[in-house]
């Protein structure tokens, strides 16, 4: 790896700017030391989401929107957080994808007019990766089988070879996003998370077990056979109709409890096969499903059987922000990578292994 | 508003947009003209222009041109809403703005 003139510097600064779906998150980190395995210091990691009704989800316009409308005062509060001057910053990074086009580019228009104010260099990060590199610098996991799981992402992840390599994904829609849409079903809260919400429902369920169709494909997974079955469970549960295997009605919370334990199980299988491939028996679970307990729970019980570990981290980390986004870019930025600002695009699709981890052997 | 039948880009409208300097102007050309319009119905250019009477290239120009009025007010709506969100941003987070409210905090 190249040395730069910025990695030879003690300490190394970076403010990152996330907005690919509907939390605006608005972040700044410190590198200290080696820059193949700097010290990284979380100096402030502000968030503010976009939260709609029970019953919806968050739509492109309203949620660029709202990016647009809090950004200045979060990237306050995270600057004001961080307590460092303009001239302590090193670049700015921003998320060029993947995620949704117009939230992506209301936070990218942002990022490259303070890029230009400061005079500092521009940074576009890959999501994924900066899902990634936070959670190995959180937890110091070694060489884990990354499951990556959120609202719009469903991957298994193995590094090897300067790239984060993709091993088993979902085929249609992501494990988060067949929770959120299920949560409209029974009109679940947004707030915080429709996610959370599920979580804390299902904990109530565990009575029974219902019939949900189960679709593991090789390495890879489908949701959106399970959500339409949930979905129309859901209706025959409204409608009065619904019983559950025991002959007695079943409640939300039994689709909770349901749903959650297919599709863990589904993701717990897709992981054990990467590890399996890969030899490793370390799972990094990053990404805003990651948050949930019954998932670490389960994928614990697995990795515990392969004489292995679960690291997670927690919802300051796992669910969207802006200091994945700076740490990333930073890890790049100390290679000598950064995005001019006439080619500081977004892209709504960016795969995980397009990007060359030059920070990494 | 200036039409242009001949070319099937019939609606237009400029926006003469003063900024304080030519520094500021140009931020704002420089994060606005990157994002290419979505839709191909759609023409627009942006430029640093002097005002009357001055050799600065203190104002934005924005041209768009599109197919119907629909079209162009949708896009002319877009622009605006960026626009005003690089307005704040220089209001508010430019070099001097952060140094005050730093100074601010530690005088306290």
């Amino acid at each position: 790896m190249a040395v730069t003139d910025v990695a030879r510097k003690k300490r190394r600064i970076a403010l990152g700017c996330e907005g690919s779906a509907n939390k605006l998150g608005i972040g700044v980190i410190l590198h200290e030391g080696d820059p193949a395995n700097p010290k990284s210091t979380v100096l402030s990691n502000v968030r503010h989401t976009f939260v709609s009704p029970p019953g919806t989800g968050f739509l492109p316009k309203d949620t660029a929107h709202h990016h647009r409308a809090f950004f200045v005062r979060v990237a306050r509060q995270a600057l004001a957080d961080a307590g460092v001057g303009l001239d302590e910053i090193d670049c700015v990074c921003y998320t060029r994808g993947p995620g949704m086009g117009a939230p992506l580019t209301s936070v990218a228009v942002a990022a490259r007019t303070l890029a230009l104010l400061w005079g500092k260099p521009l940074v576009g990060v890959n999501h994924c990766v900066g899902h990634i590199e936070m959670g190995r610098a959180i937890t110091g996991a070694d060489h884990p089988v990354v499951l990556y799981v959120s609202g719009g992402n469903t991957q298994v992840i193995a590094y090897a070879e300067q790239r984060y390599r993709i091993f088993g994904e979902t085929l249609d829609i992501a494990v988060g996003n067949c929770l959120d849409r299920f949560a409209r079903a029974l009109a679940i809260s947004n707030d915080p998370a429709p996610g959370y919400n599920i979580e804390q429902l299902a904990k109530q369920g565990g009575r029974v077990l219902l019939d949900l169709p189960y679709a593991v494909k090789g390495m890879d997974c489908s949701f959106s056979g399970i959500l339409t079955r949930a979905e129309e469970l859901a209706a025959q549960m409204k409608a009065g109709g619904g019983k559950g295997p025991d002959g007695e009605p079943f409640t939300g919370a039994d689709l909770c409890f349901s749903l959650q334990e297919t599709v863990f199980a589904m993701l717990v299988e897709i992981t054990e096969r990467a590890m399996a491939h890969v030899g490793s028996n370390q799972v990094l679970i990053v990404g805003g499903v990651g948050c949930n307990e019954r998932l670490q729970e389960m994928m614990g019980l697995m990795a515990a059987d392969r004489g292995g570990s679960v690291y997670a981290t927690d919802e300051r980390f796992c669910i969207d922000n802006g200091i994945m986004i700076a740490h990333a870019g930073l890890l790049a930025y100390e290679t000598g990578f950064s995005t001019p600002v006439e080619d500081s695009t977004c892209t709504q699709r960016f795969r995980t292994d397009e990007v060359l981890v030059k920070w990494r052997k | 508003m200036a039409t242009d039948t001949s070319s099937g880009f019939p609606c237009a409208l400029t926006l003469n947009v003063p900024f304080p300097d030519a520094r500021l102007a140009s931020v704002a050309l420089q994060a606005l003209r990157v994002d290419k319009e979505l839709s191909l119905l759609v023409k627009r250019d942006l430029s640093a222009v002097a005002a009357e009477g001055s050799s600065d290239p203190t104002v934005l120009r924005v041209e768009y041109k599109a197919a119907t009025n629909r079209m162009l007010r949708v896009a002319v709506n877009s622009c605006l809403d960026s626009l005003a969100l690089v307005l704040e941003v220089q209001e508010e987070l430019d070099v001097d703005a952060v140094e005050k409210r730093r100074a601010q905090g530690k005088s306290r």
